[in-house]
């Protein structure tokens, strides 16, 4: 910073903008934003040369729109785990197997749409392994994970679609986050979790 | 939700792995940007739902253009680049159809109070709205999104002495008009 810039003046203005309430985004911004990109269609060559393409204007009602299109259809977007095979990099959301239970969330709601999303952690030496996150309040006897043969433990969840924090607690104390997955910025169970985005398609 | 830190940190290997056609990899970087995003469109054009449109048509337009993002250049300055341009759609569309803000109204942005209370923070905006877009955006980005001047050239396409003037320009702005306030409070 140079010596015109820093002062105290510029400092709190910085910090009101930095922490301006409304441009804090709701819960399903992203998912929504993610919609609209994946539904989009790609701009020809001489949209894109001559830069004059345009999206049609989404309006807070269009979007309201495309979530509830969202919803109706669904969308798987990682493929599930076999038993044998390696540990999945992150949570995966896919069509449950038949093989694992399938664990229900404490807070599920069976009128909304909701997509099966497998989690996967490896850890062969604990004793119990529970998912907890956002979607079960973080409920530690809400989501247990079953162990398979080869050291791993899975359940999977319907989760709704957008963006999930979870972690995983291992033999009811030690919390961790899914080392395969991406952080959360945000520390809802007073430590770091793990992010996992749901889609529908 | 995202992290709406200055500088939030990208894996720089995210923008390529979305490029050669991840999705995961694409949903990760609009998960880490999004607020950031949303905070300097709301600053910028004033109203929410500006600001959601502005950034939704910057993310589509990222997506479709990732195949031009150069392998070894920074994602943040080129993903700015792009929301400051439908910023100033939007501000150029607004001044073309003359909105007026009625008597009374209260653009989005002043929202509930900071800890400064409600006087500073309505204040903070009222100076920001009358700064020209220009010297707006070139302070948001250096003291909001705290961007080095050579980034900002990149967003902007304007030359470091100019860009340097127009953050002076702003601060002596807010500097005359909030130092009162700030004496008050």
């Amino acid at each position: 910073m140079t010596e015109f810039e820093r002062d105290p003046i510029i400092d709190r203005v910085r910090d009101t903008l930095r922490g301006a309430p409304k441009a804090t985004p709701d819960q399903r911004a992203v998912a929504r934003v993610l919609q609209t990109v994946w539904e989009s269609p790609r701009p020809s060559v001489w949209q894109r040369w001559l830069g004059a393409w345009r999206l049609p204007a989404v309006s807070a009602l269009g979007a309201g729109a495309v979530a509830v299109a969202a919803l109706a259809l669904g969308f798987v977007s990682r493929g599930a785990v076999s038993p044998e095979g390696e540990a999945a990099p992150m949570a995966a959301t896919s069509a449950p197997t038949g093989e694992y239970p399938v664990a229900q969330p404490a807070a599920y709601d069976a009128e909304s749409v909701r997509v099966p999303t497998q989690f996967v952690f490896e850890n062969a030496g604990a004793a119990q392994v529970a998912l907890v996150g956002d979607f079960n309040e973080w409920k530690e006897d809400a989501t247990p994970l079953v162990k398979l043969p080869n050291g791993l433990w899975t359940t999977t969840v319907p989760l709704s679609p957008g963006r999930h924090v979870y972690a995983f607690l291992v033999d009811g104390t030690l919390l961790v986050a899914d080392p395969r997955a991406p952080k959360a910025g945000d520390e809802d169970y007073g430590r770091e979790g793990s992010v996992v985005m749901v889609f529908d398609r | 939700m995202s992290d709406s830190r200055p500088n939030s940190s990208i894996d720089p290997t995210l923008p390529l792995r979305a490029k050669a056609g991840d999705r995961q990899a694409f949903a990760q970087l609009v998960d880490v940007m999004y607020a950031r995003s949303l905070r300097f469109a709301l600053h910028m054009v004033g109203n929410r739902e500006d600001a959601e449109e502005a950034v939704q048509d910057t993310f589509v337009r990222v997506y479709h253009n990732l195949s031009r993002f150069r392998d070894d250049a920074r994602f943040e300055p080129w993903m700015f680049r792009i929301l400051a341009n439908r910023c100033r759609t939007v501000l150029e569309k607004r001044r073309r159809h003359s909105v007026v803000i009625q008597y009374g109204d209260v653009p989005d942005r002043i929202g509930a109070t900071s800890e400064g209370g409600r006087d500073w923070t309505e204040e903070v905006y009222k100076v920001l709205d009358t700064l020209p877009a220009e010297q707006r955006e070139a302070f948001l980005l250096r003291h909001v999104e705290d961007m080095a001047y050579e980034d900002i050239a990149a967003v902007t396409g304007v030359g470091l002495s100019a860009l340097r003037m127009r953050v002076k320009r702003a601060c002596d702005a807010l500097r005359a008009r909030l130092t009162e306030v700030m004496r008050d409070d």
